[in-house]
């Protein structure tokens, strides 16, 4: 079966872990945990006639606690960016993310999950910046860890994004 | 000895593996729990162990160790922290060091249990402190704007104190009640500088954090800004599948200077923008337009959604945190800054539902002028610099048209201009304010900048269009909570000679009133007491300027219309028409309050606000109560209406004093 590696990179507090949950094991918490260190998780999936074999690092959220090892993209067909919908900084820090990843590692497939869409009410996120990202081209959805929204739909878009 | 050696790595939690080529691994001593739990098929293995397909992690690890290893000498290889899952599910910390060990190849994992808990239980401390500084600093900001907000609602009851006060102590009443006004007064005017100090405060706090690069002076090309705006929004337009479109009114060569910052105007055409592809199905038009209005210019944007809320009035719309109950928006700030920053710069906001489907969501700036940005004196400043001035003023008789919703600042001012010998009429809002200045003839008028329908600008702007050509002039005073010497500058720049800083004193006004320039020369007036305030026969004459035929055809009128109104009032409520009800009900608390009649106004107020609040379920009750105060006044009015009238007797005396047989008369 073909494996693709997946990496989860995105500020603190975003929900990469609650998102991986969410899509392996269709749990979500609403307490917040913060990953230090790095867990991987595998989901099978199936890209239109393939079966597909993700390994999903949950890489903990850089800060100034706790410094990205570029190491752990090594290999990664892809990743997923997230940011919170309610913290507008989340977002400034993907962008800045994204920079780096291609900096260090080039170019390679990703889409970014604006997470806690059920948090509609506390929207912090400037649409202009949206638009601006999307105009570049970049592939963004709106997922919600907690309804399951958008969550399958983010992976799958990766997985074909990698496979194409 | 040596067997202790052995089973010391064991003990102390390391598995000590010996790398191969190929990428398997030798145990080189025995292997510790938490790896037999982990990976128990691994741990029985006597054959090489293939450890990398366990774990992609160390897999991952194993590039750098090779590295490493085939680089003697460099650096230390310890990877961070990992977790790997076991079969029960239990997550165990792993962490892994390359080494050397006796010329061979050494991998040492180790399990930092109780030191990685540790540290989760530091970094989690630390980053939830973080989110609750965010959080804070989310929450400070959305209070600085509200108290703000309460602070400005705040000073506008002392406008009524000061001239309530001030009617008082001009009353013929004893010493020692003047003490007490006295002390009164005092303890109003201290709470008045608190509340400038805290508004200028904050004002310049909001400015530092808002206005950055912001001056009066500023100004950009309207339909530039939104343009760009367009542009940034354009994807998320064409990915919601509405489309976005320059109205075909607008002539694209034009230029559209507005005062504003660029960055900001931006800002208010996205919000608008985004309001409106909230609202729009596919497949729908969201259309931006810009029209020549003068000295103004108006932006709108068109949107083909379900039109306005109808839990909402338009003015709510752009209150603070004001959210409609179909509203899938933000925290309620976007269309609330729109508002205040299109009202900083001089203009005004709004939205109409459209007559065939969707709303238009509208704001209109003044056109930039070369040299806007001098600045003006402080309000307050002017006035208190003058007020040295103000005891030796004499005030020539004018004709005053006096505009404020605010009922009681009306009647209170209205009073005391009437005792000060002018003739005064009222309008409770911008549109009846307008159409009182094309009935009739003024020397000054009075405009509360925040009014519904229009506002002070707005009919300002009217009056000085309708001026257009005219040789006359009339004086116009804007009254304002907004202090700040740009405001006064602004809204000079709109028409107005002269600002009254709310709230103000009668000194403030009598002041501003004696710079009214002079049609005709007239003789000088002094200062005159007045009859009390109430309800009496005489009073209401005095309220009408002594002209008991106008008295006695309001009160026909009055007696006339108000069994209509009631009826309409009584079908609003049956029908659950909750904005008739507002609206009769403001209309006839207008009409009782000519009246004096507070009973009757208070119950007229309750069931505007239940109107508005489209709770109609006490609106009966109170309607009863009202018809019961208006049974009572209209008593009264029928025989104020049959009274023969008075003596012919020149103005001052009417003024002077009450009429001697005012109790024999009403009997």
């Amino acid at each position: 079966m073909l494996q693709k590696k997946i990496c989860m990179l995105g500020s603190f507090a975003v929900g990469k872990t609650s998102l991986v949950r969410r899509f392996v094991e269709s749990i979500y918490s609403d307490v917040y945990q913060t990953t230090v260190g790095v867990k991987i998780d595998k989901k099978n999936v199936q890209v239109e006639d393939k079966e597909v074999s993700l390994v999903l690092w949950d890489i903990y959220g850089e800060d100034d606690y706790q410094k990205m090892r570029w190491t752990y993209l090594r290999g990664a067909s892809g990743y997923l960016l997230v940011a919170d919908g309610t913290r507008k900084a989340t977002l400034e820090k993907a962008v800045s993310l994204e920079q780096k990843v291609r900096e260090e590692v080039g170019v390679i497939p990703f889409v970014l999950v604006i997470n806690k869409s059920d948090l509609i009410r506390d929207w912090e996120l400037d649409s202009a910046l949206e638009s601006q990202l999307a105009a570049q081209g970049w592939n963004i959805l709106r997922s919600s860890a907690k309804t399951g929204e958008g969550v399958e739909e983010s992976f799958a878009l990766l997985a074909r994004k990698m496979l194409g | 000895m040596s067997h202790l050696l052995e089973n010391f790595p064991v003990e102390m939690g390391f598995a000590l593996l010996e790398y191969r080529s190929g990428g398997d691994f030798v145990p080189i001593t025995g292997l510790p729990k938490w790896f037999s739990e982990l990976w128990p098929g691994l741990a029985k293995a006597s054959a090489p162990i293939p450890l990398t397909q366990q774990s992609p992690f160390l897999e991952n690890f194993m590039l750098e160790a090779e590295d490493f290893w085939n680089s003697p000498g460099s650096a230390a290889c310890q990877s961070e922290t990992w977790i790997e899952k076991s079969g029960s599910g239990r997550e165990i910390p792993v962490q892994a060091r390359a080494l050397f060990l006796g010329g061979k190849r050494i991998l040492v994992l180790f399990s930092p249990d109780s030191q990685f808990h540790e540290q989760v239980k530091m970094l989690q401390t630390a980053r939830n402190a973080l989110l609750d500084h965010e959080r804070l600093a989310r929450e400070i900001q959305k209070k600085e704007i509200l108290l703000h907000c309460i602070v400005h609602d705040l000073s506008q009851p002392l406008s009524v104190m000061h001239v309530a006060m001030d009617s008082l102590l001009e009353e013929p009443i004893s010493e020692r009640s003047k003490q007490f006004l006295t002390l009164g007064k005092h303890a109003s005017n201290q709470q008045e500088t608190m509340i400038r100090q805290i508004l200028q405060t904050f004002s310049d706090d909001l400015r530092a954090s808002l206005d950055a690069g912001t001056e009066a002076g500023s100004s950009t090309d309207l339909l530039k800004c939104a343009r760009k705006t367009m542009a940034l929004l354009g994807p998320t337009f064409e990915a919601k599948g509405v489309r976005l479109a320059v109205s075909a009114s607008v002539v694209p060569e034009s230029r559209w200077p507005v005062v504003g910052e660029a960055s900001r105007l931006q800002r208010i055409f996205s919000n608008l923008l985004e309001n409106a592809l909230r609202y729009t199905p596919a497949g729908r038009h969201v259309t931006i337009g810009v029209e020549d209005e003068g000295d103004f210019l108006k932006a709108y944007v068109d949107d083909e959604g379900p039109g306005l809320p109808r839990d909402l009035r338009p003015e709510q719309i752009f209150g603070l945190f004001m959210k409609g109950k179909q509203s899938g928006g933000k925290a309620g700030l976007g269309l609330y800054f729109c508002r205040i920053t299109v009202e900083r710069w001089g203009g005004s906001i709004g939205a109409v539902t459209l007559p065939e489907r969707g709303s238009r969501f509208w704001f209109r700036l003044p056109r930039a002028v070369a040299g806007t940005g001098a600045r003006g004196s402080d309000l307050r400043g002017s006035a208190d610099s003058a007020a040295a001035h103000r005891k030796h003023t004499h005030i020539r008789p004018l004709r005053i048209l006096l505009a404020d919703d605010q009922e009681d600042i009306r009647t209170l001012t209205a009073h005391q201009l009437k005792r000060n010998g002018h003739k005064v009429v009222t309008a409770e809002d911008g549109i009846h304010a307008l159409k009182a200045f094309h009935a009739s003839s003024f020397e000054v008028v009075l405009l509360d900048q925040e009014m519904p329908g229009m506002t002070g600008d707005e009919v300002a702007r009217a009056i000085r269009k309708a001026e257009e050509g005219k040789k006359k002039r009339v004086f116009l005073i804007a009254s304002t909570g907004n202090t700040a010497s740009e405001d006064a500058l602004r809204l000079k720049q709109g028409g107005f000679d002269e600002v009254l800083g709310k709230p103000f004193r009668l000194e403030d006004l009598n002041l501003l009133l004696s710079s009214a320039p002079v049609a005709k020369p007239s003789r000088q007036l002094l200062v005159q007491p007045s009859s009390p305030a109430g309800s009496t026969f005489a009073e209401l004459v005095a309220r009408v300027g002594g002209d008991e035929k106008l008295l006695k055809r309001m009160i026909h009128t009055f007696l006339r219309d108000t069994p209509k109104r009631l009826t309409g009032i009584a079908a609003a409520i049956r029908r659950k028409k909750p904005e008739s009800l507002a609206s009769l009900a403001h209309a006839l608390k207008g009409s009782v309050s000519i009246f004096g009649a507070e009973g009757a106004r208070k119950q007229a107020n309750v069931l505007q606000e239940l109107g508005r609040s489209g709770e109609l379920s006490g609106a009966p009750d109170v309607l009863a109560q009202l018809k019961e105060e208006i049974a009572k006044l209209q008593a009264n009015l029928r025989g104020y209406a049959n009274q023969t009238p008075a003596r012919p007797k020149s103005k001052r005396d009417s003024r002077r004093r009450p009429p001697r047989n005012r109790g024999k008369r009403r009997r």
